[in-house]
């Protein structure tokens, strides 16, 4: 299926850049600026957006020429493209981003054709599916669960790595005691935390508490 | 294919000289100031060098096997220095210009191994020619280094460049020396922490079948790795230049054509081994791992120490009963009289040394036996990441074919205080057409992270370049799971807190050119218009 895995699903949408014939510095190049001045991993906006896998914005100039015989193509605009894999449906992750990360949206975008009509969370998600094109060969490399309940699967992996090194061959009775400690610690069932923090990239600072918080 | 032409081949790219009862060796680097100098000292060398001509029989008067080789290898600054011309180098693989040093980030050479700590001579030397002399006896290579020394004297702007490491702390050698450790006065084939090595070596086309095995040597074909029929030769460009190679062309070479055929590249690393936490690692986990720390120290090679193989003999008794029919077999043939007794005993140890090689892990696809994190099942995988995934791939070898590497080399050193301090290790050197996509990619992706294996970031035990939990003098934070069968009513073991065993000293990367353009190098005659 084209854009989907199962639960993830692949977007990909190319924003058509203003004309910029009578500006200073491009619009293309404005946008970029803008694109530089955003924080990435943990402190990224796109990290409060609920159930982002992974995503990525860059200005496409022009597409390259592969040589005879291929034909010569020239793109009629610059594009901003927005390419992100996301658990579930398209419209409420739309809708979330435009509520988490709605300031940076409006930064980024504002120089897109026809950006001007979204005001809201519906006419964002109507735009950016005018501007979405079809993701083909889609490859989800992951699992396809909601993202809290991988980073909590994640952190749970970790954690039981360290606990298996620390209690291999001690008696019986002390691996059940000592697990019935890393339950209570880690809290399996609780997606909410303990848990990884969205975007975190390394493991310093990674893991938030239950009431969200770094320990 | 046509033969090669074994004349034109420098000898150790095709010979593993340890084989050939050569237990000692000497490494020694050149500078170069002066291009004319340079040029003589390469025309001198020419008539020592050692190829890979084959070796008349005991006692023949001409092609007999010398006392002493020598071969020489050029950095990319050497090629510079010496006057190659500026086409050609630029033709040269990115990595071989950058050299080692520049390439640490993809090789892991960070902490104690970071170029910061290696020998003063590769640290703060730049290294041109490489000059190795491997001997039957320390007096041949004294010998033998007489006569190369003799050439450099008579040949201004070539210097000799000091400073390796050696016994006591000193820093200043003249030159890397290396030998085999010996056991009851006579070599071996064991490293400094016991295992036997150079076992296994790629078999490619054109190669002389007395050189290596196809079986266990060439690639896999699918069928029984314990016959004939599961292996094939590896293509000749995989290892030397100017062949076709496993994707059906010509590997990226330096031009013209004659400057790289029958060339290769060429890796040297001085590896320092901590023999003490080796030992001392084995001790503590040897005493809570099932079978004890022999076990615990195949599981991490994927060999018992003795060399056979874990995934043919599981056991302790099983190792032990093969390691005594093989040198029982040794043994025969030293002891024969007649031809044919000879004859005999030769096809019998032969039948015996073939089981060393002749394997692979298709019917231990979990790590029952071979732990899929083994030393030997990362650096060499036998079709293993193929055989899990039927019908993934065209060919049983697609993703290991062109991973392979020739690995020559000698420990230094002695390790008999068994202390991490000191100078003992082997000298390293990878033979393959291309360092990027062959001993680098092995390096970075398989010996220091899992991925490939299904097995995280966990690197290799054994040569990994373990971090500390937390970072630097943080507690050892190398991790290994040794898995158990699927019918083993034990649980798997997980080896946890692994310090780093290897540590980087020193190396670069070398073009190991043909008899032919060693002698365009001399000559000043490379036109690559």
């Amino acid at each position: 299926m084209p854009n989907e895995r199962g639960d993830a699903y692949a977007l990909t949408a190319l924003c058509p850049i203003r004309d910029d014939a009578r500006a200073e510095t491009s619009f293309a190049t404005q946008i970029r600026e803008r694109l530089k001045s955003i924080e990435l991993d943990a402190r990224s906006p796109m990290a409060k957006v609920p159930n982002t896998y992974l995503c990525r914005l860059f200005v496409l100039d022009e597409v390259p020429y592969q040589d005879s015989p291929a034909a010569y193509e020239r793109l009629e605009n610059k594009y901003l493209v927005f390419v992100c894999e996301l658990h579930g449906a398209l419209d409420p992750y739309l809708t979330g981003m435009w509520e988490r990360a709605g300031a940076m949206i409006r930064r980024v975008w504002e120089h897109c054709v026809g950006f001007e009509e979204v005001s809201d969370a519906p006419s964002f998600v109507r735009y950016m599916k005018r501007c979405q094109v079809t993701t083909t060969y889609y490859f989800n490399g992951s699992t396809d669960e909601p993202l809290a309940e991988q980073l909590k699967a994640l952190y749970l992996k970790q954690e039981f790595a360290k606990f298996v090194a620390a209690h291999q061959g001690a008696a019986p009775e002390e691996i059940r005691r000592a697990f019935g400690e890393f339950v209570g610690r880690v809290q399996p069932s609780s997606v909410a935390g303990p848990t990884w923090r969205p975007g975190a990239s390394e493991l310093d600072g990674a893991v938030v508490d239950a009431s969200g918080s770094s320990t | 294919m046509s033969k090669l032409d074994l004349h034109d081949i420098q000898g150790n790219i095709l010979k593993a000289y340890g084989r050939y009862f050569y237990p000692k060796a000497r490494y020694a680097c050149f500078g170069v100031t002066e291009a004319d100098g340079a040029r003589r000292f390469v025309q001198g060398l020419v008539t020592l060098v050692t190829t890979a001509a084959p070796w008349a029989a005991k006692g023949a008067e001409r092609h007999a096997k010398p006392e002493s080789t020598v071969n020489v290898a050029f950095s990319y600054h050497g090629l510079r220095e010496i006057g190659v011309p500026r086409d050609s180098l630029q033709s040269f693989p990115d990595e071989f210009a950058m050299g080692m040093k520049a390439r640490m980030d993809i090789l892991g050479d960070d902490g104690p191994s970071a170029p910061a700590r290696w020998d003063p001579v590769w640290r703060e030397r730049e290294v041109h020619i490489l000059v190795w002399i491997n001997g039957n006896s320390v007096a041949a290579i004294e010998q033998k280094y007489a006569e190369v020394a003799g050439i450099a004297r008579g040949c201004p702007g070539v210097e000799l460049l000091r400073g390796h490491r050696g016994a006591g702390g000193r820093d200043d050698q003249d030159w890397q020396d290396a030998s085999a450790i010996y056991a009851d006065g006579q070599p071996t084939a064991r490293e400094h922490f016991g295992y036997t090595d150079g076992i296994s070596n790629p078999f490619f086309r054109g190669m002389p079948a007395s050189e290596s095995n196809v079986m266990g040597g060439g690639k896999v074909t699918g069928l029984p790795a314990q016959t004939g029929a599961g292996w094939e030769p590896l293509e000749t460009g995989e290892f030397l230049l100017g062949y076709k190679d496993e994707a059906q062309e010509y590997p990226e070479a330096p031009s013209p054509t004659l400057l790289a055929r029958n060339g290769t590249f060429m890796v040297y690393r001085k590896l320092h081994q901590n023999v003490g936490a080796f030992d001392g690692y084995l001790e503590r986990a040897g005493s809570t791992f099932p079978g004890g720390k022999e076990a615990l120290a195949a599981k991490f090679a994927g060999r018992w120490r003795n060399g056979a193989p874990l995934t043919t003999f599981p056991t302790q008794a099983e190792a032990d009963t093969f390691a005594a029919s093989w040198e029982r077999a040794k043994g025969a043939l030293a002891q024969a009289k007649t031809d044919r007794e000879r004859a005999e005993a030769k096809a019998r140890l032969a039948d015996i040394g073939v089981k060393l090689t002749a394997f692979d892990y298709r019917g231990d696809i979990d790590g029952g036996r071979c732990p899929v994190g083994a030393h030997v099942r990362r650096a060499n995988p036998r079709g293993a990441l193929e055989f899990a995934q039927r019908g993934a791939f065209d060919s049983p070898g697609a993703l290991s074919n062109r991973r392979r590497i020739l690995r020559r080399g000698l420990p230094y050193g002695d390790s008999r205080e068994r202390t991490d301090d000191g100078d003992h290790g082997i000298v390293f050197l990878a033979m393959n057409a291309s360092i990027r996509r062959q001993f680098e990619f092995v390096q970075q992706q398989w010996m220091n992270y899992g991925n490939d294996f299904g097995l995280a970031n966990d690197k290799d035990p054994l040569v990994g370049n373990h971090g500390a939990v937390g970072g630097d003098g943080g507690l050892p934070g190398g991790r290994m799971t040794i898995q158990t069968g699927a019918s083993d009513p034990n649980p798997p073991y997980f080896c946890a807190g692994i310090p780093r065993f290897v540590e980087t000293r020193g190396g670069d990367y070398f073009f190991l050119p043909s008899l032919t353009a060693l002698r365009m190098i001399g000559d000043g005659s490379i036109d690559p218009t």
